[in-house]
C-alpha cells in the first residue's frame, strides 16, 4: 500500500511538473506570440494542431466504443462503459488544450458563438465537439449517480454517439474542402478520419485498461478476460480495415503524376521520414497488425499493451506525416521567400504543448481512476 | 454599387516591385509578410532562358474559399466585391491562409515590427535605437507609420491574427486609388469597377483576352492579367529531325 501511495504521489509530481511547464508556456505564447513554433506561412500547421487531431479522433473513437454497451445494448460491454465516457471527456480535453494553444487570438473565440459561419467546416467541427464534451459531462454524471436506463440518459447516449460519428467526419472535411491542396480535397480524408478514431479510440482504451490492471494488479476475471479479448478482436478488424484503407491511399497516390502528391516521396519532414520508408505506418500499423494475428500476442496482456501502444503512437505519426506531407510545398508567391520543400521539426514550445496536453488528459484520468468509481456498472 | 477589379497589363509592367514598397508603406505591412508579392520563373536552359514574372495580390474572389472556411465571418465580402478581415473577430486560426489557393494571406507569428521595438543602437554610441528613431520622427511602431491606414483596420495588425491586401479600402472610401495602382511607373495596374461596362477595367477586358490564376478552381478571381510579355523573335524555321 505504501509502495503504491509512493507510485502515486511521484506520478501526480511528474504530472504537475508536466501542467506547471505547460502553463509557462501558455504564458509565454500569450505574450510573444506563434513564432515560437516552428510554424511558417507555408507550414501552417504543426504539432498542436496534429496532437489536437490526435486527441479529438481518440476521443471520437471512445465515445462510439462506448455505443456498444450504451445505444446498440451489448451487456457484456457495460462494465467498461463509463470509463470509456470519462477516458473520452478527458482525452477530449486534452486536445481542447492543444488547440486552444494553437489559435493565435483565442479570446476572440467569443466569435465562434456571436458571428458563427455555418459554412465553415472548423465552426461545425468546433461546435460539435464542444456540444460532445456537454453531452459526454452530463451522461458520465447521469452514469455516476446511478441512472444509466432512463429515457433521459439513454437519449444522451445516442447524442453522444450521434455526435462522436460526424465530428471526425468534421475534422476530415476542414481538410477535405481546401481546392488549394490537392492531396486533402475530396472525401477521403473525412472517412479516413473516422477510421482512425475507431482505431486509436480501441487502442487507447485496450492501452489504458491493461496498464491500469497492470499498475493495480487487479487480476482479470474470466469474464473480463473475454471482454477484452472480444475487444481484441474488433481491434485486429478495424486494424485490417485501417491497414487496406492506408493501401490503396499509398498505391494512388504513387501511381499519380501531380506534383503535390510527389511530395510524399521526398521524407524531408520528421514524422516517419527515414530514408524511403513511411516507419510511422510499418511500426505503428503494419507491424502491430502482423504481431495481431499471433493468437498468443493478441489473448496476452503484454500483446496487447505492445500492439495498442505501437497503434496509439501511429496514429499520430500517421497524423503528423498527413499533416506535413500536405503543407510542404509553398502556394503561390510564397515560393519566392521559401524553398521548394519545407522541412520540420517541432520547437521545444510544440513539444511542451504536446506534453502540456498529455499532462492535462493524464491527470484527469487518474483522479477519474481515484474517485469517480469508472469501474460500475449499473445493476 | 461597384465591383471592383483589378487588371494588370503584363507588357506594361517591367518589374520593379514599386507596388510592393508602396503598399508596404500604405498598410504599415511588417517585415516578412507581403500583401503585394509576385510570381517569379526562369524557364529554358543556358542560353536560350526567360524570366517570367508575374506580379500578384489578393484575388478579392467572387467564391472566396477563405470566406467560406472562416468560422467567425472574421474574413467577408463587402458589397463592393472586396475580401475584408477583421482581425477583433478573427480566431488565428489560420484556415483561411491554409485554405487560400493563391498563397497571399500571411500569419502574424510575432509582434509586428518587432526591429522597430528594439531599444539597441544598431552601432553603440554611433546611431539612435530603432525604438528612438521611431519616436524621435513622431512615427507609431514604424517611423513611416501611415495613420490613414486605421480608417477601417488596425494601423498594425496585432501579433496571433492574419492579414492580406483589401485594394486599399480605406482609399477607396475617399475617391482615391488603391496605392499599388498609383505608385505603379509604368501604369501596368488598372483598377475599376467591373460591373460598369465603360469602366477602363470593363473596357480592357473587352479588347484583350484575359487570364486569372487557377481559373480552373472556380473562385472567379478579380484579378486579371492582359498581355503576356514576351519580346523575343525567331525566324520562321520548320525545326529538324
Amino acid at each position: 500500500m505504501k509502495g503504491k501511495n509512493g507510485l502515486y504521489y511521484t506520478w501526480m509530481a511528474v504530472l504537475g511538473i508536466a501542467i506547471i511547464a505547460g502553463l509557462v508556456t501558455a504564458l509565454k505564447l500569450f505574450i510573444q506570440g506563434h513564432g515560437l513554433f516552428n510554424a511558417n506561412d507555408v507550414l501552417i500547421w504543426t504539432l498542436p494542431l496534429g496532437v489536437y487531431i490526435f486527441l479529438a479522433l481518440a476521443s471520437s473513437g471512445l465515445t462510439l466504443l462506448s455505443a456498444l454497451p450504451l445505444v446498440f445494448g451489448v451487456k457484456e460491454y457495460e462494465p467498461l462503459a463509463k470509463r470509456m465516457i470519462f477516458l473520452a471527456i478527458a482525452t477530449l480535453c486534452g486536445a481542447f488544450v492543444s488547440v486552444g494553444l494553437e489559435l493565435g487570438s483565442v479570446f476572440s473565440m467569443i466569435y465562434i458563438m456571436l458571428s458563427p459561419n455555418l459554412a465553415s467546416p472548423i465552426w461545425w467541427m468546433g461546435a460539435i465537439y464542444s456540444l460532445e464534451l456537454v453531452i459526454l459531462i452530463v451522461k458520465f454524471w447521469k452514469m455516476h449517480t446511478g441512472d444509466w436506463r432512463s429515457g433521459f440518459s439513454k437519449a444522451l447516449g445516442v447524442a453522444s454517439f450521434l455526435c462522436a460519428l460526424v465530428a471526425p467526419l468534421m475534422i476530415g472535411s476542414v481538410f477535405g474542402i481546401t481546392e488549394s491542396r490537392v492531396t486533402y480535397f475530396g472525401p477521403v480524408m473525412p472517412i479516413y478520419c473516422l477510421l482512425m478514431a475507431i482505431l486509436s479510440g480501441l487502442a487507447l482504451f485496450m492501452l489504458y485498461s491493461m496498464i491500469y490492471h497492470k499498475v493495480t494488479g487487479e487480476q482479470l476475471s474470466g469474464a473480463q478476460a473475454t471482454v477484452y479479448d472480444d475487444l481484441g478482436n474488433i481491434f485486429m478488424y478495424v486494424t485490417g480495415t485501417v491497414v487496406l484503407f492506408t493501401l490503396l491511399k499509398f498505391a494512388i497516390e504513387s501511381s499519380t503524376t501531380i506534383p503535390e502528391f510527389l511530395v510524399y516521396h521526398r521524407f524531408e519532414h520528421a514524422f516517419g521520414a527515414w530514408r524511403v520508408f513511411h516507419t510511422e505506418v510499418i511500426l505503428g500499423l503494419f507491424l502491430p497488425f502482423i504481431l495481431m494475428f499471433i493468437s498468443s500476442v493478441r489473448s496476452a496482456m503484454g500483446g496487447k499493451i505492445l500492439t495498442s501502444a505501437l497503434i496509439f503512437a501511429g496514429t499520430l505519426a500517421m497524423h503528423m506525416e498527413i499533416l506535413l506531407a500536405g503543407q510542404s510545398r509553398p502556394v503561390g508567391p510564397k515560393a519566392e521567400q521559401y524553398p521548394e520543400f519545407i522541412s520540420y521539426f517541432p520547437s521545444i514550445w510544440e513539444w511542451l504543448v504536446f506534453i502540456f496536453a498529455l499532462a492535462v488528459m493524464l491527470l484527469l484520468y487518474t483522479l477519474g481512476e481515484r474517485y469517480l468509481k469508472l469501474a460500475e456498472a449499473p445493476e | 454599387m461597384p465591383r471592383y477589379a483589378m487588371v494588370i497589363d503584363l507588357q506594361r509592367c517591367v518589374g520593379c516591385g514599386a507596388c510592393s514598397i508602396a503598399c508596404r508603406n500604405e498598410n504599415n505591412v511588417p517585415e516578412g509578410i507581403y500583401w503585394s508579392n509576385k510570381i517569379t520563373e526562369t524557364v529554358g536552359t543556358f542560353p536560350n532562358v526567360r524570366y517570367h514574372y508575374i506580379p500578384t495580390l489578393c484575388n478579392h474572389c467572387q467564391y472566396a474559399p477563405c470566406v467560406r472556411g472562416c468560422p467567425t465571418k472574421a474574413m467577408h465580402k463587402l458589397e463592393n466585391g472586396i475580401t475584408m478581415h477583421d482581425p477583433k473577430k478573427c480566431i488565428g486560426c489560420k484556415y483561411c491562409e491554409f485554405n487560400c489557393p493563391y498563397g497571399v494571406i500571411y500569419f502574424n507569428f510575432d509582434k509586428p515590427h518587432k526591429f522597430w521595438r528594439e531599444n539597441d543602437p544598431v552601432i553603440r554610441e554611433g546611431t539612435a535605437s530603432p525604438k528612438e528613431l521611431v519616436e524621435n520622427v513622431g512615427g507609431k511602431s514604424v517611423p513611416y507609420y501611415n495613420p490613414e491606414r486605421e480608417d477601417t483596420l488596425p494601423g498594425v495588425r496585432p501579433k496571433g491574427v492574419v492579414e492580406k491586401c483589401t485594394f486599399c479600402d480605406h482609399r477607396l472610401q475617399k475617391g482615391k486609388l488603391p496605392y499599388c495602382v498609383e505608385a505603379c511607373p509604368a501604369d501596368a495596374r488598372v483598377f475599376g469597377d467591373i460591373s460598369d461596362p465603360k469602366s477602363a477595367v470593363s473596357v480592357l477586358l473587352g479588347k484583350f483576352r484575359p487570364f486569372r490564376l487557377k481559373e480552373q478552381l472556380g473562385t472567379e478571381p478579380h484579378v486579371f492579367y492582359i498581355r503576356n510579355y514576351n519580346p523575343a523573335e525567331y525566324r520562321p524555321i520548320k525545326g529538324g529531325v
